[in-house]
């Protein structure tokens, strides 16, 4: 079936009549426009920007699709450009699906852009035609949890967009970032991006950091401000991934102290065995099982001999796998 | 008797000729009911995703008894789950079902009547075995029996067969209709336990622990034999002391001799529950414990903790009264151990001696 065509008409716009603030269609967020405005500049705009004509505020023409483009412009120093004007009559819900189909052509989305499109598809569709039509064609999962993530993005401050958009700080991160405050928030934001963690180090360091603040009654900036992580954050001779992993060792005892305590027991019992060279014991994951493991390195088999026969008369081995209780198990 | 706020009645297609189909919206004259398809969740946006106050009634077509799953890796105590329905309209932050269940509304199913004497045939195809049966795994076993009627029908089913009991367990103090009914042989009611504290903070719209000790006192002195279970236990600063209290109710309104067994279990939870919970409950405070992966996938909390746990709680129950059947729900041999001195070691030996408390307090 043919479509009807869109009876735009094009049209030379002064750039001061056109209204450059983001709303109410533009789903562009923490771009860079120099490589766009070069490729202006030497060749100029290939397609123009589509306006819709205003009628109620003081400038004439609201950007529908076009909106960095306008902006190059505007920072090269032009003074008008040819524009598309949609006419009068174009609904708004179509305005803003033409220009989600026109980025959808010719770019990947960032997770905030992902998130305006989803705010502004609020406007004009229900939440369940958003989940099922939408968030499929913009690659998120369809489900009603996602939507809320998404709608929540928006709300959140800009360093923090920005490293969502950049894919410095995870998403559900982000999401579980909701549930505080401005600036616990732009704490935790800080140190994951600083300090370069990966997203499954995100995820599982702000959980620590929320429950360390809850289990022992302090703020998330308390929690953060802890002298050790102060410390580690200021000290220069060490590097980034040294800080990040000291950091992780030190929430990791605040929030598993039991578990720590018995890990330390553990290690302290078996480095206090004269074990022979190149054998390795484990404790089972957690100290949950009741299996320890033993591992032997060796290159001969007369070593592998030597090493059972030195393991077999070592003193102290009735006890291992209570070392982990404490010293007096040992 | 607590009544839920019930908003609308949905009634399946298939269901409508079910005799609990009729007999359920009449108990709801004012209730607005609507006639659905199976697949049709009929979920409206802006309602909450449990949706604990619309009732559907189903025409169930799976088992409805069924073992209880437990795993491998732990001591599971052999359990018969007779599955009347799922989902529950009370709604503790803890629960299990937030991330078990996939499908929205409190959910019974109407054709168990019907299905009655498949189950008895299949009870009785096992002459030698004791079948410990139990309805309150997927809901509770009392709070909407004002509406379901369960205990009309199933009593006197189960009451009149020689090798199982019926464990009805619940939160509520509902009994009314368990004091009416004349049979009591082979019926266990049971009561889930916590601290007033725990309670009060995490069991939203459950019966008080002492209007669910006085409930069990009223059983009791009506000749029915008690259980309790102290799941999930929630460690916290000042546990200890609190579950005192709760055991020092028991001691003033319980009579021990006929309890048939107290159990204990510590919370446990599957990974996509603690999102689950979180988004419904976020200022709760049952994720602050020591938890590691267990041996099942399960967080719990760390071993040393659980023991602890276990063995305060179960020494100080032991003061109160020496043979009360106390058990382990999902432990390791271990645990079982260091907490209570022996282990049953396998489930199978864990069912035995469940076995033999049912034969020695209620089956001839």
């Amino acid at each position: 079936m043919k479509r009807k065509p869109l009876q735009d008409s094009p049209l030379q716009v002064d750039i001061s009549d056109i209204d450059l603030s983001p709303d109410p269609f533009c789903m562009s967020f923490n771009f860079d426009l120099e490589p766009l405005k070069a490729s202006i500049d030497r060749f100029g705009v290939l397609n123009p920007p589509y306006l819709l004509r205003n009628s109620d505020t003081d400038t004439h023409f609201t950007v529908v699709a076009g909106y960095r483009r306008l902006l190059a412009v505007r920072e090269l120093g032009w003074s008008d450009m040819v524009c598309q004007i949609l006419p009068d009559s174009f609904p708004p819900f179509k305005a803003l699906l033409l220009n989600l189909h026109d980025n959808l052509v010719q770019r990947k989305m960032n997770e905030i852009e992902k998130a305006m499109v989803v705010q502004r598809l609020t406007r004009f569709v229900k939440h369940e035609q958003i989940i099922t039509q939408f968030m499929p064609m913009l690659d998120i999962p369809a489900n009603r949890q996602k939507l809320r993530l998404f709608l929540g993005l928006e709300d959140l401050e800009e360093p923090i967009k920005v490293s969502i958009a950049v894919e410095r700080l995870s998403l559900r991160v982000a999401g579980l970032m909701m549930s505080l405050g401005t600036e616990d928030r732009l704490k935790i934001n800080e140190l994951f991006t600083t300090l370069k963690w990966s997203f499954n180090q995100q995820w599982e360091a702000i959980q620590w950091i929320m429950e360390i603040a809850s289990r022992e009654g302090r703020s998330i900036k308390e929690v953060m401000k802890d002298r050790e992580v102060t410390e580690i954050l200021h000290d220069s001779r060490m590097s980034n991934p040294q800080k990040l992993k000291d950091i992780v060792k030190v929430l990791k005892r605040r929030r598993f102290p039991s578990l720590m305590k018995a890990e330390t027991e553990f290690r302290k019992g078996i480095s206090a065995l004269p074990l022979p060279k190149g054998v390795k014991i484990s404790p089972p994951p957690f100290f949950e099982g009741i299996d320890y493991r033993v591992e032997i390195v060796f290159t001969k088999g007369k070593d592998l001999r030597d090493r059972l026969e030195k393991l077999s008369h070592l003193p102290g081995l009735d006890k291992i796998t209570d070392f982990w209780k404490g010293p007096e198990y040992r | 008797m607590k009544q839920f706020t019930i908003r609308r009645i949905l009634i399946e297609r298939g269901a409508e000729s079910d005799s609990l189909a009729k007999m359920i919206p009449k108990r709801l004259p004012d209730i607005p009911k609507e006639l659905v398809d199976s697949h049709d969740l009929a979920l409206p946006e802006g309602i909450e995703e449990m949706d604990k106050e619309s009732l559907r009634i189903i025409h169930y077509k799976g088992e409805f008894l069924k073992p209880c799953p437990g795993t491998k890796r732990y001591i599971c105590c052999g359990y018969q789950i007779l599955n009347v329905g799922i989902n529950c309209p009370m709604d503790c932050s803890y629960c299990f079902l937030q991330s078990y269940i996939n499908q929205p509304s409190l959910r019974v199913y109407t054709n168990l009547p019907e299905k009655l004497d498949e189950i008895g045939e299949y009870i009785d195809s096992f002459p030698e075995r004791i079948f410990r049966i139990g309805t309150g795994e997927f809901t509770d076993s009392l709070a909407l029996n004002y509406l379901t009627g369960w205990t009309d029908y199933l009593i006197p089913f189960f009451s009149r067969r020689k090798n199982c009991i019926l464990e009805l367990k619940t939160k509520t103090s509902s009994v009314e209709s368990l004091l009416k009914s004349r049979y009591r042989e082979r019926i266990v009611v049971a009561w889930s336990l916590n601290s007033a504290r725990i309670v009060s903070s995490e069991e939203r719209k459950t019966a008080s622990l002492k209007k669910r000790i006085l409930a069990a006192r009223d059983c009791q002195k009506a000749g029915f034999v008690l259980a309790f279970h102290f799941d999930p236990l929630l460690y916290y600063p000042g546990w200890d002391e609190d579950l005192e209290e709760a055991v020092k109710l028991l001691e003033k309104y319980i009579d021990p001799e006929s309890i048939i067994w107290i159990s204990f279990g510590s919370f446990r939870y599957m990974p996509a529950l603690k999102w689950a919970i979180k988004r419904r409950f976020p200022k709760t405070k049952i994720f602050d414990g020591e938890f590691v992966t267990g041996l099942d996938g399960k967080l719990r909390y760390f071993k040393p903790i659980r023991i602890e746990m276990y063995s305060k709680l179960s020494e100080r129950l032991k003061k109160w009264y020496e043979d009360l059947g106390i058990y382990l729900c999902m432990e390791s041999s271990d645990v079982w151990k260091q907490s209570f001195g022996w282990s049953p070691k396998t489930s199978p030996s864990l069912s035995r001696y469940l076995d033999h408390r049912v034969r020695k307090l209620m089956v001839g």
